[in-house]
């Protein structure tokens, strides 16, 4: 509401370029007064943003070039950390599967939410109490939810999983989380429950968006539903797909609460992504260099998914 | 939305969601039924007895109580730091010109993209080496400072809209920049501060790595299901107590504030300009 007031008392927005209006407070005198203020509203921020941010992403960098084990001093090796990171099998492994898990939980989250959502435009208001059910998963953090998880995926006949199979095929009992065949996969379909919901709603936002006489001139076309769903619903809610895609992307590169709950890493590092290789790393194993550098990887795929967001952003920023 | 709704993308999402909660009932039914029925599957319904024994005995098993406060003041803290200093911060690259003002901002935004693992080794060091282990200052400071990288974005982006034509009119009454700033701009920008604490407070309240390395004695609710969560004892039905403990005031401030949640998410990651 505040917002709508000012927007009455600014007139449209468009008329005042943020240029015109720098210069216009420049003009008002408003420039070199700033300063103090500026720094004095902004220190606090700094300081703390210096701490949380500044120095441990420098720092990261700077001891993965580090040797930190044991008691004595770090010791500088160049590349060393990264040239004993490729050449470790285990960690070859973790690359794969954090791009496995990576690709998987956004596919899954996203296709799940924006098929839901395209479903539920069909009729928004009966659908409503559907959707918050759904949603209401993502609002239930990860470790709480691996926990959830941990009962359906019991290894024996009492989890729920095996039970429903079990409907079938008597006595089943699979170890979902303790086979390192199936135990990805298991951790998996536990992110994607929780992680369906914020592209659900994406999606969702994105078709309300589509202009209704579209709807209305298809259907006075003749055509069906899945027509519309294929041709007007898929491509126009492309934007919100997107968004999703990229929000999901980058929750999945830093997964560890789930992992940490539901396996671990385990069994024999099945699970065990780069975001959770660096924690057991330096923080069990205290190779600080070594998981340094692992961070550095995986904050390299972090920064590739995300260039187009950084470039938006930066152009954006006035 | 059109007249015509069609009857089956109704029963559709209506089986999905009943699928979805699936998890939420399970935890629930092991929490009210005795460990005797529900070991052999909290669905199975051939005996149903209902019993409170585990919300009764799990407080003196685990330290739930005091792990809700310091969940409760670590999260309150964290909140209000963000809410406060935010705004501050997003007026002063809005609407002031001091040097390097566009830099700092686009360093400031694009941070959101970093992943918590960035943070662990070197302030794990630091707090070693000043004796912060175990302080809750090793937990807010990062909390709130990491915070930044999205609050700033989310607030300034709502000043865009706010009238300079009212800035420039308090300036020439006489207002010094930081007097517009507290009594024009901050009393108008409520909206966007309140959702930025929403988000914040999910965040910190069921935040589990950061405590995890940095806390021992004082831990909040994720670190101690996560503890409980590797003894592999049997006490499946105080361990979903101390779940839903966990997550029922987040899961609540969630579902009544989702439409902010969704908003603020959306800018948070960067989508939205």
């Amino acid at each position: 509401m505040q917002e709508s007031v000012a927007r009455q008392a600014a007139g449209s927005r468009s008329d005042v370029s943020p240029k015109s209006r720098g210069e216009r407070l420049f003009a008002a005198g408003w420039r070199t007064r700033d300063w103090p203020a500026a720094w004095l509203l902004l220190a606090p921020v700094l300081v703390l943003f210096g701490i949380a941010v500044v120095f441990p992403l420098v720092d990261t960098i700077r001891l993965s070039f580090f040797d930190t084990r044991g008691l004595s001093k770090p010791k500088f090796i160049g590349l060393g950390n990264y040239v004993k990171l490729f050449t470790d099998p285990a960690f070859r492994d973790t690359l794969v599967t954090t791009l496995i898990f990576t690709l998987s939980t956004t596919i899954v989250s996203v296709g799940i939410g924006w098929m839901l959502a395209m479903l539920s435009a069909f009729a928004p208001r009966q659908t409503l109490p559907f959707r918050v059910m759904i949603f209401a998963a993502f609002g239930i953090s990860e470790a709480v939810a691996g926990y959830m998880w941990i009962g359906i995926l019991r290894p024996d006949a009492g989890g729920l999983l095996n039970a429903v199979i079990g409907i079938f095929q008597p006595g089943f009992a699979q170890p979902w989380l303790g086979d390192p065949r199936t135990a990805l996969g298991a951790v998996i379909v536990a992110a994607a429950w929780g992680g369906v919901g914020l592209p659900l709603m994406l999606c969702f936002a994105s078709v309300q968006a589509i202009p209704k006489s579209l709807f209305e001139a298809a259907y006075i076309d003749g055509a069906s539903h899945w027509q519309v769903l294929r041709s007007i619903m898929m491509p126009l809610s492309l934007p919100g797909v997107r968004v999703a895609v990229f929000i999901n992307l980058l929750g999945a590169l830093r997964a560890f609460d789930i992992i940490y709950i539901l396996t671990g890493g385990g069994p024999v590092r099945s699970t065990e992504t780069v975001g959770y290789f660096m924690y057991r790393e330096s923080m069990t194993q205290f190779k600080l260099g070594y998981g340094a550098a692992a961070t550095v990887v995986l904050l390299v795929a972090v920064l590739i998914v995300s260039v187009p967001a950084i470039i938006q952003r930066t152009a954006g920023a006035r | 939305m059109i007249g015509r709704a069609p009857r089956w993308p109704i029963v559709i999402l209506g089986i999905v969601a009943v699928i979805w909660v699936i998890p939420i009932i399970g935890i629930v039914m092991t929490s009210i039924r005795p460990l005797a029925e529900t070991s052999r599957g909290w669905w199975r319904i051939d005996s149903f007895t209902l019993t409170l024994s585990a919300w009764e005995r799990v407080w003196e098993t685990w330290p739930l109580a005091p792990a809700f406060v310091t969940t409760a003041v670590l999260a309150v803290i964290a909140t209000v730091g963000t809410m406060l200093l935010t705004p501050a911060a997003a007026y002063a690259f809005h609407f002031l010109r001091f040097p390097f003002r566009r830099l700092l901002l686009i360093i400031i935004i694009n941070a959101f993209v970093l992943p918590q693992q960035v943070v662990i080794i070197p302030l794990f060091q630091l707090w070693r080496d000043l004796g912060l282990i175990d302080n809750f200052l090793a937990v807010l400071i990062p909390y709130v400072g990491l915070s930044f990288a999205w609050s700033i974005f989310l607030v300034k982006n709502f000043l865009e809209d706010f009238p300079a034509e009212v800035v420039e009119a308090s300036r020439i009454d006489g207002a010094r920049p930081l007097q517009t700033f507290w009594h024009i701009v901050l009393p108008n920008s409520l909206a966007p501060v309140f959702a930025t604490g929403i988000l914040q407070f999910l965040w910190t309240w069921n935040a589990l790595l950061l405590p995890l390395l940095y806390l021992r004695t004082n831990v909040p609710l994720p670190v101690i299901l996560a503890r409980i969560n590797g003894t592999y004892e049997l006490n499946w039905d105080m361990q979903s107590v101390a779940a839903i403990i966990t997550t029922v005031v987040p899961l609540l401030v969630f579902l009544v504030f989702q439409r902010q949640f969704a908003a603020g998410a959306e800018t948070r990651s960067g989508a939205k300009d």
